[in-house]
């Protein structure tokens, strides 16, 4: 080779290695200069909340938003006429938009009348559909033709409004419907019109009344004073006429299911589906603009239940809300780097996945680590209710096998260990129901027991043999009596589950077939009655017991009305029972009613009640005002966090444990050491 | 050559056609249009607006065409995908093309580095341990890949987000943000986990085409001329084994655009691979079968481009 070779060869190699070291200190500089926090920096001072999301909800549209992925922001977006209480359990509804709670009235022809008054000066969030009333124009008052507007389109068709069913008993509700999509059908100009003025032009709906621009008369067919739930909830949110013409989708509009514009506390600034959502206040929300009113829901409670205050949750009695100043919501599909992300501090509070749930919790409390960081555990039991039916109409379970039935029912549902259920498939995250009536709910009696929920394997063979089934055989036949339980869930958990049951009623000699589908094969199953036990559950809407027991009132019977009362059941007694419940207000006699109704479910049967289930969240010890609300309501405007004890923690759990990359190093220089040896003896 | 192209895009139509058809057969066969509207709208929908949805939708119409030959979902099936109208989402009614081009981005943003970083790393390794034939480094490397080939991309990624994410807290677990300040901090991570799981496979390849060219009479001859092993490998060897590294380049570009499923799904990265996982989830079929269509299109297309581009890189490939 020529000097000049050599030389050129050295020359470039020395270039090469130059630009490898400047890569390998660039990679180091950027590794270094990084850190695992997920956020830019925040504003110095500002508070802000962060949550995790794991799929966005399918619509905003307060009409049809139904789940509670999507109430996390409808509810504090969107303001009701009522709300609940933030504090008093059980819980209780008390004005929001409206003035006061409205005054009931009842008619002489049955009808009942609720009167609403809307606060003066209420203003919609800024938002550029408003320059359909005129240029420049950002906001307008809040009006009662703007929830009337709202329960209109309820009850449209087109909408598709899943709570239908409720609001029909608003005098008028569905004879709107009906002309609506009669004059949409005969006349397509009618059609293309805006909606509020297809609505106008067929008159409204008579019983969403508005005598006064702040008044709001409800007229029910007869007495429902469920109605009062249904319009704290934001089904019944007034909704400008502007914001249904002007987000159509077209011309690159969004749509309005993706673009609220309500009048709550919080607006939504950013809403990116895929990735995050932003709520900030807003600014036009009575709360702040008229703090000297002093209004509920504006200030945080001074009174709640016992113990809230020994729990520092009447800190801030009588503080204007809200306390944050931003709330942060990224999406994380998969639920380990989501726990693990609040693990680190980053969110700021999250449910127990059931792959670290032993190291959460040890027994009924935290464990020491979680302790040791501040962490603290949120139960609280949701308002639902879960249970296995027998079919009434079947001819071996149900009423017409009269005592010998009712006896296999009670036997069957004698051997059935909920606790050892839960115990083995939720983790312990359940109450033992005794009745369809959760805890939170009026009628809720802690220290009642069920004598037919209690497990007894010697009163359950007794019965068997006064049923006729002496062992578990069916005389007919010679052979065991045969049963078939009728499910929709087929992935292999469920399955596992429903063998629990019927290995529980092989101890009484009982051989039930499982007979899995998917969820339509098992309503057409329904529809035709071929079934004889079941599988199901209920949660509800409202805070009251008739939105649990109206499941086996004899009018909702699946084979009578299609209703979900799936097990067909119907007892006279119970359903006059029912029906003067139904219209009571709370207090001696309705409590008298409905445990009434509960013993005769206690004794006929027609459900084994299983569980209510048990929510268990993780807060932050910097997160401030947490107390779960059972239903699906979110409190964003009375949490508070504490952002210099976050930046500290989150400091303090996230200093590198580097021992695993020394490992790693190690093993790499081990491989690397022989191949350089090699390198340099071929080279030579 | 046009003879050739056409040839080729013929055949494409067939392919095509023959996805949408076994994907509508698939779907349809493990699912109802009552399962599509029950999961969009919930349990607790009452049956007459899961029939609102259903008609809005179009999903009340037979499936196939001896039902009803004028308004069959099938047909209209083919329709709209034949004329891009891709429509609505079922799972949320939002425009489908919105997505896309949304998705888009984030998806580029991981597979485009990933492509040319796992060039860039794979490609001089490669050499090496072809270079270093029947020594330990290539015995060690060979073993190395396999190794790296055997673990699933799932390990890797909790491995990664595990070590880096949790122990070392270099990165964010998971997560995505657009601006500039913020996205490398997020793909730093993913792209880790791509580069490294997939460089197993790569270096096996590649070393295989090296090898294969090392031992050609060109090489033998420029040895005998006296060049340097390095010039050997990186002039001769490597400029002659450009054929399969662009095939399996050229392959790979049109699938940048779908994103990566995996990936993207655990790391939460908002891509069209996220989207698809989430379409399959959600039961959304005009979602899940305009992505089917578009990987399809850029599948033949892909095919297409990479024959056309051989006759780029060797003057002596002809198109017949």
């Amino acid at each position: 080779m020529e000097r000049g070779d050599v030389a050129g060869t050295k020359g470039r190699g020395r270039r090469r290695t130059r630009v490898l070291v400047a890569l390998v200190v660039l990679a180091t500089l950027y590794a270094a200069g990084c850190s695992n926090d997920p956020y830019p920096p925040e504003a110095p001072g500002e508070k802000v909340l962060y949550g995790a999301f794991e799929e966005a909800p399918r619509s905003l549209d307060p009409a049809t938003a139904y789940d509670t992925r999507a109430h996390a922001i409808t509810g504090a977006v969107y303001a009701t006429l009522l709300e609940y209480h933030f504090l008093k359990r059980p819980l209780e509804l008390m004005p929001s938009l409206a003035v006061a709670m409205p005054e009931e009235r009842a008619l002489a022809d049955g009808r009942v009348v609720y009167r609403f008054e809307l606060r003066r000066d209420l203003l919609f969030a800024d938002d550029a559909c408003f320059e359909l009333g005129g240029a420049g124009r950002r906001t307008r008052e809040i009006l009662a033709a703007d929830v009337a507007f709202q329960i209109a389109r309820l009850a449209d068709p087109k909408v598709g409004s899943p709570v239908v069913e409720p609001f029909s008993h608003i005098e008028g509700f569905s004879d709107f419907a009906a002309a609506l999509a009669a004059r949409r059908e005969s006349d397509a100009a009618f059609a293309a019109r805006p909606v509020h003025e297809q609505y106008a032009a067929v008159g409204g709906i008579r019983g969403a009344r508005t005598p006064s621009s702040h008044v709001l008369e409800i007229v029910l067919d007869k007495p429902y004073p469920q109605i009062l739930y249904w319009l704290a909830m934001e089904f019944s949110t007034p909704v400008p006429w502007e914001a249904i013409a002007f987000y159509d989708g077209a011309e690159g509009r969004p749509r309005f299911d993706d673009h609220p514009v309500g009048a709550g506390p919080f607006v939504l600034s950013v809403y990116d589906k895929q990735a995050r959502y932003t709520l900030v206040p807003n600014r036009n929300w009575h709360g702040l603009r008229h703090p000297e009113w002093q209004a509920p829901g504006t200030v945080y409670p001074s009174e709640g239940e016992p113990g809230d205050r020994e729990a520092g949750l009447l800190e801030d009695a009588g503080r204007p809300l809200p306390f944050l100043d931003r709330v942060e919501v990224r999406r994380d599909k998969e639920s380990i780097p989501r726990f693990n992300k609040f693990l680190q501090g980053y969110y700021d509070a999250s449910g127990i996945i059931k792959e670290s749930f032993d190291k959460v919790m040890q027994g009924d409390a935290l464990s020491p680590e979680m302790q040791a960081m501040g962490i603290e555990l949120g139960k609280a039991v949701s308002p639902d209710f879960f249970y296995l039916g027998f079919n009434m109409d079947d001819a071996v379970v149900g009423r017409a096998g009269g005592e010998r039935s009712r006896k296999l029912r009670q036997a069957m549902s004698l051997v059935l260990d909920t606790e050892e259920f839960l115990r083995v498939f939720l983790n312990g995250r359940g109450l033992p129901a005794q009745s369809p009536v959760p805890p939170g709910i009026y009628g809720y009696e802690e220290d009642y027991r069920n004598p037919y929920r209690q497990v007894d394997l010697e009163r359950a063979r007794a019965l068997m043999i006064e049923a006729g089934y002496p062992g578990g055989i069916d005389p007919r036949t010679g052979e065991a009596l045969k049963l078939t339980f009728d499910s929709y869930n087929t992935s292999a958990q469920g399955l596992t589950q429903t063998r629990f049951y019927t290995h529980a009623w092989q101890q009484l000699g009982i051989d039930v077939q499982i007979d899995a589908t998917n969820y339509n094969q098992f309503q057409e199953k329904l529809r035709n009655g071929a079934y004889q036990v079941f599988e199901s559950g209920w949660v509800a809407d409202y805070p009251d017991p008739e939105n649990f027991l109206f499941l086996v009132w004899g009018e909702m019977g699946q084979s009578k009305s299609g209703g979900p009362n799936y097990a067909n059941f119907a007892d006279p007694r119970f359903d006059r029972l029912f029906l003067s419940m139904k219209t009571r207000e709370n207090g001696p006699r309705r409590l008298a009613e409905i445990r009434e109704m509960k013993e005769i479910l206690a004794r006929e049967r027609p459900w084994i009640e299983l569980f209510h289930r048990e929510d268990y969240a993780l807060y932050h010890g910097w997160v401030k005002n947490v107390k779960p609300m059972g239903l699906s309501m979110p409190t964003y405007q009375y949490r508070d966090v504490d952002v210099e004890l976050r930046a500290r923690r989150r400091h303090e759990w996230n200093r590198p444990v580097t021992w695993p990359a020394w490992v790693l190093l190690g093993a790499g220089i081990a491989i690397l050491v022989p191949g350089i040896r090699t390198w340099r003896r071929e080279r030579q | 050559m046009a003879a050739y192209v056409i040839r080729r895009l013929a055949y494409g139509v067939g392919v095509v056609f023959g996805v949408l058809f076994l994907l509508f057969v698939l779907f349809f066969a493990v699912t109802e249009p009552d399962d599509i509207a029950r999961k969009a709208l919930g349990d607790k929908a009452p049956p007459e607006v899961l029939e609102i949805w259903k008609q809005n939708h179009g999903y009340d119409r037979p499936l196939w065409p001896w039902q009803d030959w004028g308004d069959n979902l099938l047909f209209d099936h083919y329709r709209k995908m034949l004329s891009f109208d891709f429509g609505l989402s079922d799972a949320d009614d939002s425009p489908i093309l919105d997505r896309i081009r949304a998705g888009m981005g984030p998806s580029l943003s991981l597979t485009v580095p990933l492509l040319v970083l796992s060039l860039v790393v794979a490609i001089p390794l490669s050499l090496v341990v072809a270079f270093f034939r029947e020594t330990y480094i290539d015995r060690m490397g060979v073993f190395l890949c396999v190794l790296a080939m055997s673990v699933s991309t799932l390990l890797y990624i909790i491995g990664a987000q595990f070590l880096i994410g949790k122990l070392l807290r270099w990165y964010p677990i998971s997560g995505f943000d657009s601006s500039l300040a913020m996205l490398p901090r997020f793909l730093a991570l993913p792209l880790i986990v791509g580069v490294v799981s997939g460089l197993g496979s790569d270096v096996r390849f590649y070393r295989t085409v090296f090898l294969e060219e090392s031992s050609r009479d060109f090489v033998r001859t420029a040895r005998a001329k006296g060049a340097g092993e390095s010039r050997i490998m990186l002039g001769h060897v490597l400029r002659n084994a450009m054929i399969p590294i662009l095939t399996r380049v050229v392959l790979a570009i049109p699938f940048l655009f779908m994103g990566s499923i995996l990936i993207e799904s655990f790391f939460g990265i908002p891509g069209l691979g996220s989207m698809t996982v989430d379409a399959i989830q959600a039961n959304d079929f005009s979602t899940l079968r305009t992505m089917v269509y578009i990987g399809s299109l850029l599948f033949v297309l892909g095919q297409v481009a990479t024959d056309l581009s051989y006759g780029l890189v060797d003057p002596r490939v002809r198109f017949e």
